[in-house]
């Protein structure tokens, strides 16, 4: 049995603080990677009213941040096709892991913690074989990669687990790419885009896809609701003028698109960048390239839209919702969008609730 | 470079503060006046339903949402109205199956406008009364029954518009501050101006010409605009010369780079004799058409530099970004 020093020494290695919560580290309700003005990176800390809780150096573009269930930790991960990916005490600043993909793996940006916040998955795409997995890691043993398992599809994009379960959704978005040859698409052809449920232990309790005539719909960004469906934002790789709608929603089994009136779908550019699922019930989506954001009711579809230019990142927060632009606004999502912070920050593609 | 963006971001320069209220007066109120005009002497032209007093409004319309087109925020985007006025690309035929639609079915909606604006936006707008006025088919009491209620529609949603226009959006870009829910700062008004003059640009490369230039191996004729009412240039050129128009009047200052792109670019479009753009699928005639588009993307450039760079308008970080 260790004793005390050695139990000690042991939780400052492996970065675990264990009187420290989120409180600690400025009261933060969100998290997103940024640009300052001098062309460097952060992560940051967004508090509920658009002010920021703390800002910690990243080496790079961040794309995506999870954070802990309970610490005051988050890992932001490098934008695809990135290999490293940071553990960071919000609190101190200080880099706690450096998380590099495995030989023959690269991350796609996105991760998730288990339940109990012991395990942390990450999507990855092996390269050789162009099979999306899902990377586990041990934080009590330092971050250490403990093995991975398929994601059920190819591209595997963003992933979350459900809020109140065991269960991990991911969006397999279908899209086969490789390292040597950037982002270009490789099976515009072939692709065939999934939603996968699996259980932490990588059992897969589900999949569901888009009708076939609608497989360049590439799904790539995904949204947790408090009844265990899930909100999914799409990508049109066809022509963009022939885009169908672009937000769905799964639920019982079954995934199907949100009505959606042809001048809403075209505004979105063929692009969903962020999803959200608000807390009353309705979704919020953003496109960047259409600078619009979007809400839809699950039932109804489409209700309405608000344009701001580079807008991205979006998540739930208190009864409503909270956005983030490339211009360094901060907005408040209810029945319009409302500026609540300006900085001088370019917040980059995700905001995440913690 | 990014250093200088955002520098210029901080500190907008006061000759371009002045070109806003410009824009509004001598650009958007006037070309929507026209518009408006325009479609209104359209709906006049189809009460006899003769052909040649319809083409003739038709293109006067059609000219005339040219001077407009790239105004794309604001009235037109809070009430939907776009597609509705041209519904353009148009890649799987949306305006020929909803108007065979209508015909099969000799819908009686034709006869209300209340009704009629409720039918599929693809057969409301210009590109259905293109194809009424210019594809073969059999002409019937509905049909001309149609082309009414379709130039009716466009020229209430051209009324809505420039009414919105007049009596509120031109006040709130031009009046911006902490108390205006839709621009919040002079720099807020000026990008949404911006980003218009950049849209439309990228609009006139990608789309009005890219689309039918295709590929050199795959050139795709019929994805001209307008093609079959021969206007697919016309509308090039009438796009830039508004476009210029727009760069000019945001600048407020002398843009040379800018001016030169332009009329350049406007010269060369007037050179080619090819209406319908039917020159891709030629390889010698194609190579005008390419060169036209490399004008466009030289104006874009020029723009970037001496109006974007001073109102400290970076690309788009997430935009430009997929994921």
């Amino acid at each position: 049995m260790p004793n005390r020093r050695a139990f000690l020494a042991g939780l400052l290695a492996s970065g675990m603080t264990a009187e420290l919560s989120w409180a600690d580290a400025g009261g933060p309700s969100h998290l997103t990677a940024a640009m300052r003005p001098d062309g460097t990176y952060v992560l940051v800390g967004v508090r509920p009213g658009g002010e920021l809780a703390f800002t910690q150096p990243l080496p790079g573009r961040g794309h995506a941040a999870v954070a802990h269930p309970a610490r005051p930790e988050a890992v932001a991960f490098a934008r695809r096709p990135g290999t490293y990916a940071l553990v960071i005490d919000c609190v101190s600043g200080r880099v706690l892991q450096h998380l590099s993909a495995p030989a023959g793996h690269h991350f796609y940006g996105h991760g998730a913690f288990s339940a109990d916040g012991l395990r942390l998955f990450t999507t990855e795409n092996h390269i050789a074989s162009g099979q999306g997995r899902i990377g586990i890691w041990a934080r009590e043993d330092g971050y250490a990669r403990v093995g991975d398992m398929s994601s059920g599809g190819i591209g595997p994009h963003e992933m979350l687990r459900l809020p109140g379960q065991a269960t991990l959704a991911v969006a397999n978005g279908g899209l086969l790419t490789r390292p040597e040859t950037g982002r270009e698409k490789l099976n515009l052809g072939t692709m065939r885009p999934n939603l996968t449920l699996m259980r932490e232990e990588g059992e897969i309790m589900a999949q569901a896809a888009l009708p076939e005539a609608l497989h360049h719909s590439s799904l790539r960004h995904i949204a947790g609701r408090a009844d265990g469906s899930v909100a999914c934002g799409f990508q049109w790789e066809g022509d963009p003028f022939d885009s169908p709608a672009l937000v769905g929603l799964y639920r019982d089994g079954a995934l199907h698109l949100l009505d959606s009136p042809p001048q809403a779908t075209r505004r979105l550019n063929a692009y969903v960048g962020s999803v959200a699922g608000l807390p009353d019930g309705r979704i919020a989506v953003t496109s960047p390239r259409g600078g619009v954001v979007q809400v839809f009711d699950p039932t109804l579809g489409f209700l309405s839209q608000s344009p701001q230019a580079d807008i991205c990142g979006v998540a739930a927060s208190g009864g409503a919702g909270l956005a983030t632009d490339g211009l360094g606004g901060v907005h408040h999502v209810g029945e319009r969008l409302t500026r609540i912070g300006q900085h001088d920050l370019a917040f980059d593609n995700h905001l995440v609730a913690i | 470079m990014k250093h200088l963006l955002w520098a210029a971001l901080v500190a907008i320069p006061t000759t371009l503060a002045a070109g806003v209220s410009t824009v509004v007066t001598d650009h958007i109120l006037p070309a929507h006046a026209r518009f408006a005009a325009a479609t209104q002497d359209l709906a006049a032209a189809t009460e006899a339903c003769d052909q040649t007093e319809m083409r003739a409004g038709y293109h006067a319309a059609f000219d005339a949402w040219m001077g407009v087109n790239h105004i794309q925020f604001g009235p037109i985007e809070a009430e939907g109205l776009s597609l509705a006025i041209a519904f353009w690309p148009d890649p799987k035929n949306q305006t020929e199956k909803a108007l065979a639609r209508l015909i099969a079915a000799e819908d009686p909606a034709v006869h209300d406008p209340a009704q009629f604006a409720e039918v599929s936006v693809a057969a409301q707008g210009l590109m259905a009364l293109e194809s009424l006025l210019y594809t073969e088919r059999e002409e019937t009491a509905y049909t001309c029954a149609l082309t009414q209620a379709v130039a009716g529609h466009l020229a209430r949603n051209a009324t809505r518009l420039e009414t919105a226009w007049r009596e509120s959006h031109a006040d709130l870009l031009t009046d911006p501050g902490p108390e205006n829910d839709t621009y919040k700062s002079q720099a807020e008004a000026q990008r949404v101006l911006y980003t218009a003059l950049s849209t439309g640009l990228e609009f006139l490369h990608d789309q009005r010409l890219g689309r039918p230039l295709g590929t050199f191996d795959r050139p795709r004729p019929k994805r001209a605009e307008a093609r079959r009412s021969e206007r697919s240039l016309r509308n090039i050129t009438l796009s830039l010369q508004a476009l210029q128009a727009l760069a000019i009047a945001l600048a407020g200052e002398d843009i040379p780079k800018s001016q030169m792109a332009f009329a350049d670019t406007l010269a060369r479009a007037g050179a080619l004799d090819d209406p319908a753009l039917q020159g891709v699928a030629d390889p010698a005639a194609r190579f005008r058409i390419e060169v036209l588009q490399q004008g466009v993307a030289a104006i874009q450039r020029a723009v970037a530099e001496e109006i974007g760079a001073a109102l400290g308008v970076r690309a788009g970080f997430n935009a430009l970004d997929g994921d």
